[in-house]
């Protein structure tokens, strides 16, 4: 799961804490950008290809590690 | 006259400069740390690296690494380390660079590969490096590409130092658009021939039949590095706070025909 934290700040550019129970999309760092670079984080990281419609279902931080661990 | 009033100062900035151990890199470094900045400096050359600090003003201020930027792994470590030095970064300088003169019907895809790794790939992977979470001002900063003449006007020979030029303008346009909302600003320089003790051997201006040529498509005659250097300085300087996405020609008025 750090791993996972660590991949995920790093994707958003994000320096201050990340919690799993995040809404990352109120994150001030949230934007098209930030959505571009954890699709294709989620794609490297995990081999997990994930269509926009159903990203856009994911609200916490929990939600896109489980996305990316329960394949 | 306000003696005070200096836009181009550099002080309480932090630049990386690569390509700093000779020529417009060693230059760069001089005249960022003469107008207050500390630095940053890469080269794969120690030996020059050393004596660039011998010229450089307060040497104890700054780190120095001697790394192979086609390294991909060890950028970002090394970028760590002198942000640990130094501090966060305000910005970036990317000198370093190889040219060529060579006809089409000799190049080789390893020739290709060469250039567009040590042109192109070092800059945009150091530039990557130092945008980190971590690594740059929260407060923005500026990032300068090395772009050429060859980048947008054609000459013999230089089809292959010039698609990497022509990369680097395009590049500094995209990624001023993504950094804007981290207010990092982007730009690409384009230097005419500037004579240098790397190029000063090259046939176009060692041979004195040459030099004249290439003298002649330069309005202002062929440059220094000094006039690189300053052009940078502007450009990480908060007197171009408002410029970003741009190349700046400083090429003795080389493009006008």
């Amino acid at each position: 799961m750090e791993k996972f934290i660590a991949l995920f700040a790093e994707a958003l550019e994000r320096e201050d804490e990340i919690r799993m129970e995040d809404e990352f999309r109120n994150y001030e760092e949230w934007g098209s950008i930030a959505y571009l670079s954890v699709i294709a984080m989620m794609d490297e990281e995990y081999d997990v290809q994930m269509e926009e419609a159903d990203f856009k279902k994911l609200r916490t931080v929990q939600a896109v590690y489980d996305a990316c661990t329960n394949k | 006259m306000d003696k005070q009033f200096n836009p181009f100062s550099l002080e309480g900035k932090n630049i990386v400069i690569s390509g700093a151990a000779s020529g417009i890199g060693r230059q760069c470094a001089i005249n960022c740390s003469k107008m207050g900045a500390k630095l940053i400096l890469l080269d794969l050359n120690e030996a020059g690296l050393n004596e660039t600090l011998t010229m450089v003003e307060r040497p104890e201020e700054h780190f120095v690494a001697a790394l192979n930027l086609t390294d991909y792994d060890r950028v970002p470590e090394v970028i760590k380390e002198g942000v640990a030095k130094v501090g966060r970064i305000n910005g970036l300088l990317n000198c370093a660079g190889i040219s060529t003169t060579l006809p089409l019907n000799v190049a080789k895809p390893e020739v290709l590969d060469k250039f567009f790794h040590v042109n192109v790939y070092t800059a945009y992977f150091l530039t990557q490096a130092v945008c980190k979470i971590g690594n740059f001002s929260k407060e923005g900063g500026s990032i300068v590409l090395f772009s050429s003449a060859a980048g947008q006007l054609g000459e013999t020979c230089k089809s292959i130092y010039g698609m990497t030029k022509g990369a680097l303008f395009s590049c500094a346009k995209s990624l001023a658009c993504e950094l804007a909302r981290k207010n990092i600003r982007v730009n690409s320089i384009s230097p005419g021939v500037i004579v240098t003790p790397i190029n000063m051997n090259l046939p176009h201006i060692a041979d004195p039949e040459q030099r004249k040529q290439t003298e002649a498509l330069h309005l202002l005659g062929l440059g220094d590095p000094n006039d690189i250097a300053n052009a940078c300085i502007y450009l990480l300087s908060d007197a171009s706070r408002w410029v970003t996405g741009t190349n700046l020609v400083v090429d003795g008025g080389y493009a006008t025909r």
